[in-house]
Parts: structure tokens; C-alpha cells; sequence
């Protein structure tokens, strides 16, 4: 940067000062620079924080294989106790389980793998539907129309002591 | 062309391009190209107003990032806090430069007022950066005050609770002060909203305006002229505020961000217990820089102690506003002006005498 005319009235640059300008100017950027980029690496590792770890999985009772009726779609809800950041929070969600035959088990997460809405069993269409943008999913979890790009989530299973469970 | 040439030339047309436009490059250009006399360049002390702004600078970046995880309920904030300390990687960091940098910002800004007042650079034509100055510092004091309520452990309620039950002690309108203060007859949800509300929107806002108003007004009237026979010889001489100050600023301004990441490193942000309203054994505590009215508090009992919480100190506030208005003399020489420079000697001296006996 050039420097401006001063008022001669008021006085005059320091011309032996001046003449370390390019080597202060430098010694600025240097300082500055080094400053910047270890706040800003600090600032984003903060940011960041937690926020790019996997969803913290979890078992939840589904219910007694007994109740499990063999041809149908059940809606279960279920609530588990997780730490959501700094809270302890019940997080809840919706799940369908359907067995054909009483031994096997499929559960599927209700949420459409669209963006995420929460799909409906609709049981004289037999299929399920997503509320959002029309997605369509086979009892199978197949999809079968609207904007879907994947089949619904199947979710694992265990059986313990003729309780299934699945994990969310 | 040369390659340098050709891009040196896009800059410049891009420069004129937003100088037609917005005015904004010759501004800034004068901004940095502004003249500094050299005898303040040479002397350190003129570095506690720049420090103190870069400091102000390290509060809003490390406030800004301890917003992201801070949960401001009463529920809430001490496990929003106590995560941000164990659990964010580096919040240990950010919290520790937070809490120093307010100690530090206090420090500053008080050594930045005295170098004022001992150099009585606050007589005309500068009364208007003497009294966004004192504003300043009271703002200072209102960020520390409502900062510490905010993790809501024992002494941040506390200290707060005790707090706000000095300013029920002003006679006839104390009680409802208090209350406005708390939002309510009880310290609670409301006062942490509102305490909240103040440290990170109001104050905020505040600070920035009245510091943009002092450093206005010390480019309008430029530095007082010298007091010392050895600044008086360079005078007339000059060096530009970018790069020649600006990178003394910055040195010392890195220097103290080691400091305070050496603090957080070694020391820690402390947190205490979650706050309990049913402890009856705690003893609360200020933060360091109200411990002289902690301390000045026992020597007025009963029905005395508004001398001490509120008198005293509003008398002290209201001196430091007439200042200016009433040392009008041109002598600015401060061992030429024994009854000044006096009572600032005498009362700093009360104010450390007192903070070390309650320390």
C-alpha cells in the first residue's frame, strides 16, 4: 500500500520507519496467518464435534413372538433410552414386523428411504405408503413407485426367551 | 505482459471496480493508512486499547462456538456445559480461553482507563472517548456479572442469587430492580433466560457500538499530544497505523492468546457442582474482579451496607462520567497533578487491598 501525503502542518512520515514497511507487512500476514489458521482449526474440530459418528444402535423389544399374528403387518413403536448430546432422552420411533409362518421375522424401519418421512401400512392395498412424495413399498419392503431410491431398511433380529427384538 | 503484471492489473481493476461502486477501498485504505505519532508507536502502554479490542475479539469467536452446544435451560445448561468441557474435542479449549479471556478483558480494560487517567487524555476535546470509554468498562463488568450464571453450578447461582439481592438493597426501588433482574421473585428459568439473552445479544450489540464510537473518536481528535519532554521531539513524526501498529497488536495479541490457552491447558474453566437451591453450607463467592465489593460489604452491616453496594460505587461511576467536565486545567502531566493522580493512586490501591483480603 502507498502511504498518503500528510498535512505538512501536522508533520511528516518517519521515512527510517517507512523503509521496514514490506518486512512488517510480512511479519502481519505471518502472525495473522498463524493465528487464523490454528483458531480456525480449533473452531472446526469444535464444530465438528460428535456430529459425523454413526447412530448409536440399540435392541428393543419388538414383543412376544405369541402376539405376532403370521400374515400381518404390526405397527410397533417403541421408545429407548439413548443420550441425545448432553440429554438423556427416550428416542423413539416406528417399526413394522410381519411373519409369514411364525419362525421367520421381518422388521422394517418405518422410514422411507426417500428423505425420511415415516411410511403407513395400508393393509386393502397391501402396501406401504410414504405421506410425503407418493413412495410405494411392497410388503416385501420393495419399492414399487414414486421417488424411493433404495427398498425400506430391514432392520437385524434375535429371539430371546420368545421375545423379538430388533436393532434400531 | 508479465504473468505478475497481468494479475496485478485484474486486482487493480477489480479495486476500482468496487471502489466505484462502494467507496469501500479508499476508506479502509485511510482506515490502515491513518498516521500514528511515533511517540505512541514507541510506547507499549498504547497498546492496552488494541489488546483489549483483540481480546474482545477472542470473547465473540470463542462465545460464537460455546453458543453451538450451550443449552440454556436450568435443566439443562450445567450438563450442556460439563459436556462442552469433557466431551466436544477441544472444549475444554474454547471454554478456558472463553472464561480467561474475560479476566483478561477486565485487566485490560482497567490498565487501558488508568493509562488514560494518569495521562489525563480524557480533557477536551477527547470527553466524548473518556465517556464511551467508562461504558465500556462498565460493560466489561456486565459481561462478567451475567456470564457466570450461565453453567448454573453452585456459584454461578450463588453469587448470582447474592448478586442480585445487593441491588434490592437501593433504597425505595431495590426490591423491583431485583425482580426485573431476575425476571421474577425467584432466581430461576427466567433469570437464565435473561441473563442469557443480555451475555450474547444485548451486551454484545452494545460493545460493538460503543467501541466502533471510541475508535472514531480517537481518529477525529487523533492521540494527545505528548507529556514528555523525549515524546515531544518526535512529535511531528509519524508511522502508519497498518502495518507499523497493527503488527505490534497482533504480536502481543498472540502472545496473550498463548497465555490464556496456557491457562485453559494447566488451570481448566472451573465447574463446580450443578447448582443446588437447597445447599445451605455453600459459601458463594464472586468472580476475582468483584471481590472488592464482596470485601467492602463486611465493613458496612445492616442498614450501612447500601454505602457500600450501592453508594459508593455510584459515586465512584458518577466521578468517572464529571471527570472530564471538571479537571479542565491544561496540565496533564500526572506528577504535576498531585490531587488527581491521588485519589486514582489511593483508590486502585483500596480496590487491590481489598480484592487481596478476600481472595
Amino acid at each position: 500500500m502507498e502511504d498518503d501525503a500528510l498535512d505538512p502542518k501536522k508533520g511528516s512520515w518517519d521515512q527510517e520507519a517507512l523503509s521496514r514497511r514490506k518486512l512488517l507487512e510480512a511479519g502481519f500476514w505471518v502472525l495473522a496467518g498463524a493465528g487464523g489458521i490454528a483458531t480456525a482449526g480449533v473452531a472446526t474440530r469444535f464444530l465438528v464435534g460428535d456430529s459425523l459418528e454413526p447412530k448409536e444402535q440399540k435392541w428393543v423389544e419388538v414383543g412376544p413372538v405369541a402376539d405376532l399374528e403370521p400374515g400381518k403387518v404390526h405397527r410397533i413403536t417403541y421408545a429407548v433410552k439413548s443420550k441425545d448430546a448432553w440429554r438423556n432422552v427416550n428416542r423413539e420411533g416406528v417399526i413394522y414386523a410381519l411373519t409369514e409362518d411364525g419362525t421367520s421375522f421381518t422388521i422394517f424401519d418405518a422410514t422411507c428411504t426417500h428423505l425420511a418421512c415415516s411410511v403407513h401400512w395400508e393393509e386393502d392395498k397391501n402396501h406401504f405408503a410414504c405421506p410425503c412424495h407418493a413412495g410405494i413399498f411392497s410388503r416385501e419392503g420393495e419399492v414399487l413407485d414414486g421417488p424411493p431410491p433404495r427398498p425400506l431398511v430391514k432392520l437385524e433380529t434375535k429371539l430371546e426367551d420368545g421375545i423379538l427384538k430388533a436393532l434400531v | 505482459m508479465p504473468e505478475s503484471a497481468q494479475s496485478k492489473t485484474k486486482v487493480s481493476r477489480l479495486s476500482t471496480w468496487l471502489e466505484d461502486r462502494t467507496g469501500l477501498v479508499s476508506s479502509v485504505r485511510g482506515f490502515l493508512n491513518y498516521p500514528v505519532p511515533v511517540y505512541v508507536h514507541k510506547n507499549l502502554l498504547y497498546t492496552l486499547g488494541g489488546l483489549t479490542a483483540i481480546t474482545f475479539i477472542l470473547q465473540i469467536v470463542t462465545g460464537v462456538l460455546l453458543v453451538y452446544y450451550y443449552d440454556p435451560s436450568s435443566t439443562e445448561a450445567y450438563n450442556s456445559v460439563d459436556y462442552i468441557t469433557y466431551q466436544v474435542p477441544l472444549g475444554w479449549l474454547v471454554r478456558g480461553v472463553h472464561h480467561y479471556g474475560s479476566s483478561a478483558m477486565v485487566i485490560l480494560a482497567a490498565l487501558h482507563m488508568l493509562r488514560t487517567y494518569f495521562m489525563s487524555t480524557y480533557k477536551k476535546p477527547r470527553e466524548l472517548n473518556w465517556l464511551t470509554g467508562v461504558f465500556l468498562l462498565l460493560l466489561v463488568f456486565a459481561f462478567g456479572f451475567t456470564g457466570y450464571l450461565l453453567p448454573w453450578d453452585q456459584k454461578g447461582y450463588w453469587a448470582t442469587k447474592v448478586g442480585t439481592e445487593i441491588a434490592a438493597s437501593v433504597p425505595f426501588i431495590g426490591p423491583q430492580i431485583m425482580q426485573l433482574m431476575r425476571g421474577g421473585a425467584e432466581l430461576g428459568q427466567a433469570t437464565l433466560t435473561r441473563f442469557y439473552a443480555s451475555h450474547v445479544m444485548l451486551l454484545p450489540a452494545l460493545m460493538i457500538v460503543f467501541i466502533l464510537a471510541h475508535i472514531l473518536q480517537l481518529r477525529r481528535h487523533g492521540n494527545a499530544p505528548p507529556i514528555t519532554e523525549g515524546a515531544k521531539k518526535n512529535a511531528n513524526k509519524f508511522v502508519p497505523f497498518f502495518p507499523h501498529w497493527v503488527v505490534t497488536d497482533t504480536f502481543f495479541g498472540l502472545a496473550l492468546l498463548a497465555l490464556l490457552v496456557y491457562l485453559s491447558w494447566t488451570r481448566g474453566a472451573p465447574l463446580e457442582f450443578p447448582a443446588d437451591p437447597t445447599s445451605s453450607d455453600y459459601v458463594p463467592r464472586p468472580e476475582w474482579y468483584f471481590l472488592f465489593l464482596f470485601q467492602a460489604l463486611k465493613y458496612f452491616p445492616g442498614p450501612l451496607e447500601p454505602i457500600a453496594s450501592v453508594f459508593i460505587p455510584l459515586l465512584i461511576f458518577a466521578a468517572m462520567i464529571a471527570l472530564p467536565f471538571l479537571d479542565r486545567s491544561e496540565e496533564r502531566r500526572p506528577w504535576k497533578k498531585p490531587i488527581t493522580s491521588g485519589i486514582a493512586i489511593v483508590l486502585t490501591g483500596i480496590i487491590i487491598l481489598l480484592t487481596i483480603l478476600a481472595w
